[in-house]
């Protein structure tokens, strides 16, 4: 465990390492432009408090990926499942108007169906038809996203009367989620989605049966768990969870469905789940890392005038490095703890 | 005859503390069969690999005729003339024989383009120089794996390497391919060729080497000309004791039918029979061993009991109770199984020990079953505990990944597992497949007081020598039929050879005497039922012996 969480650290600070020899490259000064990152996303409650909320759709995101990647399906579908998530909270936002303690637990349950639902489409084409769920979530990524467009479109289904961009009706005030001093709610929701899904997959039967299917399917089919079913649950599941990271952007951002909602965090789940090697707290983890990164990005621009878009490459960075020592550095660990028991049992013998 | 190859205080230690070399020095002579040793983790199929410069020694040197040499990878050890066959077999099916053995090494024509004909050629004269017999031009998707194994040795014989190490060889064939390896190999030997051979099935290891190495735990207990050894000498330096035989004390007569199949068929994706009108009946405190050549339907039999593949027709009952359509959870209720491939379908290798201990128990045993829908992993790894009690596991703790054990200690854990799920049939598919002496004892050991427990087993297996000492009757497989369903004491090793080769027809070649009646299997024991028990001697396992 301590190992694992070593190599994780590491890959990160290689990857610092190795951005800050691009930094110097281009002549600036690394422990200037890392100073001002960490300033501007870590520095104080404030800017910690947009850092977390930022984190919230790419930890959400993320452990949707993990959760499935973890347990066996392949589901690249988090940006349509974030979408249909939005769409769902936007809708019964829309539609409804209630007291803000029954209309929060509302939207949240329509984004997680509407996620779930979303991925669901994908596990009953497979089921159905032994489609893929790998190709199906994709292209429905597609579609999502051409339908959300096309719901909000200037006069379409679903667009404010009178709007001069693409976007929907505002949503309830009831719905809309506010601050904890400087802290927004989401953060608190996402919180318990994540501690909730980590209890279900470490501490319950079902999570074992997942867990082990994720490994190997044959063995866990053939010791009796219905992987079929455990399956199409993961998927739901896996797709409630970006529904969610959906409509708590529209709950505490943006109030609305807007065009091009989410296309910052499409495929930041996948990545991140990719880096954590599908580990559901590794995913918390780097989620936040990666919320800091991408939150001091434009503080750093402005301070250092070091392009935002370094943030990017520092990211690439990071997930090749972490990915590709990933074997290597346990390897190397492995190797200084043989290393260290040879001396241990050299003394011993003297 | 001079030493080839030196090998000097090899050691060599895997992390974290896993010794499977310590201090390990052996001579290869040129010319010679040499064959190396010992159980699972004994460390032969680690040194062979830092020989052949998969695997770096911490310490120790390797001298190759007189100069100690330094291997990085298998190419260099090529290059010196030191190849090795490994156990799976990794040729291209869609190529020719010719093909695959010229590939990374093809003659170059201009331009870089492959000298087709000089490359058919080379193979083809390397095939006559060495009396394989192989047709260059078959595909090698369409060859058996004896001929292919082949292949893997005309690959090296084609890079011209002096040393050949052949890691577990006759594992992959059938008893008859066997002498025809032996055959060959030797052939190789007078030709000038040196053979390393690991294995631990000590017959062929006294029938084919000239000298034996035999390593435990990593140690070189000896080495010793095979003419000057004996299969008892060799159990007792491999396992460090003398080898317990088991004595199969005679028992009641089988109870009740337990498993019952009736009429099971079963056809692939391309309408080939696989199962044809199976027939089979285990009875309670009776192992019925069945036998044949691998692929003629025992592995589709099997999927059909556990549930893995629906049979077209017929039924499979267990107690009475109907399984033929049921869910495979259900079928666990009766079924305790263990399958021919840990890695694939006994375990997942990458779960802890308690993950893998608690697997089919984590719904269908009391203790699991009445928090209902909760797990307690501290429940779990107290599971594996019993299991490592109760099945002598050697395990430190239970949540190391279970890829840490050695083989006989991960079967060990699934067989644990499964026995203490409790139920009247057991399952066994090739349950001491590289497994090594002691493990193989050990299972065979459960297997017999399994019986004595009153339950009724199906035993899979390959091994015929095993069969004989375990099973009380014993049905043969071939092309999805049972061609032959016989008390042990009424078959002879020969006729069941017979008959896994020939198929109902293997009776015509033997005359009379002490064969067994093949029936068809619709009655199961001809005799067992009625006239008592047949008497379960010791003869019966040591006239195999």
């Amino acid at each position: 465990m301590a190992q694992k969480l070593f190599s994780a650290l590491a890959g990160i600070g290689i990857a610092l390492g190795m951005g800050a020899v691009i930094l110097v490259i281009e002549g600036r000064q690394p422990f200037e432009v890392y100073g001002a990152l960490a300033a501007l996303s870590l520095g104080d409650a404030d800017k910690l408090a947009i850092t977390l909320k930022n984190a919230v759709p790419l930890i959400l995101t993320g452990l949707s990926a993990s959760l499935a990647f973890a347990s066996g399906p392949v589901n690249l579908g988090q940006p349509g499942q974030f979408l249909m998530g939005a769409l769902a909270a936007t809708l019964v936002g829309i539609s409804v108007d209630l007291p803000a303690p029954l209309m929060v637990p509302l939207l949240i349950a329509a984004a997680l169906a509407g996620g779930a639902m979303w991925a669901g489409v994908a596990a009953l084409l497979r089921h159905a038809f032994n489609m893929s769920e790998f190709i199906v979530t994709l292209m429905l990524n597609s579609v999502a996203e051409l339908f959300t467009a096309w719901l909000i479109t200037i006069d379409g289904p679903l667009a404010e009367a009178g709007a001069l961009s693409p976007r929907s009706p505002a949503i309830a005030s009831g719905g809309r989620l506010g601050d904890i001093g400087e802290f927004n709610i989401s953060i608190v929701v996402m919180a318990l989605a994540a501690l909730a899904i980590w209890y279900v997959f470490h501490r319950t039967r079902a999570g074992y049966e997942w867990r082990i299917a994720g490994q190997n399917t044959l063995f866990a089919r053939l010791g009796g768990c219905p992987v079929d079913r455990n399956f199409f649950i993961v998927m739901l599941l896996s797709g409630a969870l970006a529904g969610l990271a959906g409509g708590l952007l529209v709950m505490s951002g943006t109030y609305r469905l807007i065009r091009g909602i989410g296309a910052n965090y499409a495929w930041d789940g996948v990545m991140i789940a990719v880096v954590a090697n599908s580990a559901l707290a590794a995913t918390v983890l780097y989620g936040m890392f990666f919320a800091a990164l991408q939150t001091g990005a434009l503080g750093m621009e402005l301070l250092t005038a070091v392009p935002s878009e370094f943030i990017q490459v520092l990211q690439a960075v990071i997930v090749l490095v972490s990915v590709a020592s990933r074997g290597y550095l346990s390897a190397l660990l492995d190797r200084l703890a043989l290393r260290r028991l040879h001396r241990h049992s050299a003394i011993a013998r003297q | 005859m001079s030493d080839l190859i030196d090998l000097r205080h090899i050691t060599k230690t895997f992390p974290p503390n896993v010794t499977a070399l310590d201090d390990v020095s052996v001579s290869f002579q040129a010319g010679e069969i040499h064959a190396v040793v010992g159980e699972n983790g004994a460390g032969k199929s680690t040194l062979m690999k830092v020989l052949y410069g998969l695997q770096r020694a911490d310490r120790g040197e390797i001298v190759l005729r007189g100069q100690p040499v330094r291997f990085n990878a298998a190419n260099d050890a090529i290059a010196a003339g030191i190849g090795m066959v490994h156990q799976e077999i990794l040729l291209i099916p869609e190529y020719t024989v010719w093909q695959n053995v010229v590939l990374g090494a093809e003659p170059r024509a201009r331009w870089g383009a492959l000298d087709t004909r000089q490359a058919r050629q080379r193979v083809r004269s390397k095939i006559d120089a060495f009396g394989l017999n192989l047709d260059p031009d078959a595909l090698v998707g369409d060859i058996s794996i004896a001929a292919r194994q082949k292949v893997e040795i005309l690959k090296l014989l084609y890079r011209n390497v002096a040393v050949l190490i052949l890691d577990e060889p006759t594992a992959v064939l059938t008893p008859l391919e066997v002498p025809q390896l032996f055959e060959e190999l030797r052939r190789l030997r007078d030709s000038g060729k040196t053979i390393l051979f690991v294995s631990h099935h000590l017959e062929e290891v006294l029938e084919l080497s000239d000298r034996v190495t035999v390593l435990r735990r990593g140690r070189k207990v000896d080495t010793v000309p095979a003419a000057s050894t004996s299969k008892s000498d060799l159990a007792r330096m491999m396992v460090g004791r003398e080898l317990l035989f088991t004595t199969r004390r005679a028992a009641r007569p089988p109870g009740e039918v337990v498993l019952r199949i009736n009429n099971l068929s079963l056809r692939d994706g391309r309408q080939i029979n696989r199962l044809r009108d199976v027939n089979l009946e285990v009875r309670a405190e009776e192992i019925v061993g069945i036998a044949g050549v691998e692929g003629n339907g025992q592995f589709e039999l099997v999927n059909a009991i556990i549930g893995l593949i629906q049979p077209d027709a017929g039924a499979i009952c267990v107690n009475g109770h109907d399984l033929t359509r049921a869910p495979i959870l259900e079928r666990r209720r009766h079924i305790a199984f263990v399958a021919q491939d840990r890695g694939r379908m006994g375990a997942s290798v990458n779960a802890s020990i308690a993950e893998n201990a608690i697997m089919t128990h984590h719904r269908l045993n009391e203790a699991f079953s009445r928090r209902r829908w909760r797990l307690d992993m501290r429940q779990a790894a107290a599971f594996a505990e019993r299991v490592r009690d109760q099945f002598a596991v050697a395990m430190s703790r239970a949540d190391q990944p279970f890829r840490a054990l050695s083989g006989g200690n991960q079967q060990k854990v699934i067989l644990g597992r499964e026995l203490l799920l409790d139920r009247p049939f057991l399952l066994l598919d090739q349950p001491t497949r590289g497994l090594d002496v002691g493990s193989t004892e050990y299972v065979r050991e459960q297997m017999l007081s399994q019986r004595d427990a009153r339950r009724a087993i199906l035993l899979i297996s390959s091994d015929l020598e095993e069969l004989f000492s375990v099973a009380d009757r014993i049905a043969v497989m071939h092309r999805g039929e049972i061609v032959a369903d016989t008390p042990i004491e009424r078959a002879s090793l020969e006729q069941v050879g017979y008959w896994m080769l020939q198929g109902r027809d293997g009776s015509a070649g033997l005359t009379g005497g002490s064969t067994g009646s093949p029936t068809g299997g619709s009655t199961g024991s001809p005799t067992g039922g009625s006239t008592g028990s047949p008497p379960r001697s010791a003869d019966a396992a040591g006239a195999v012996a």
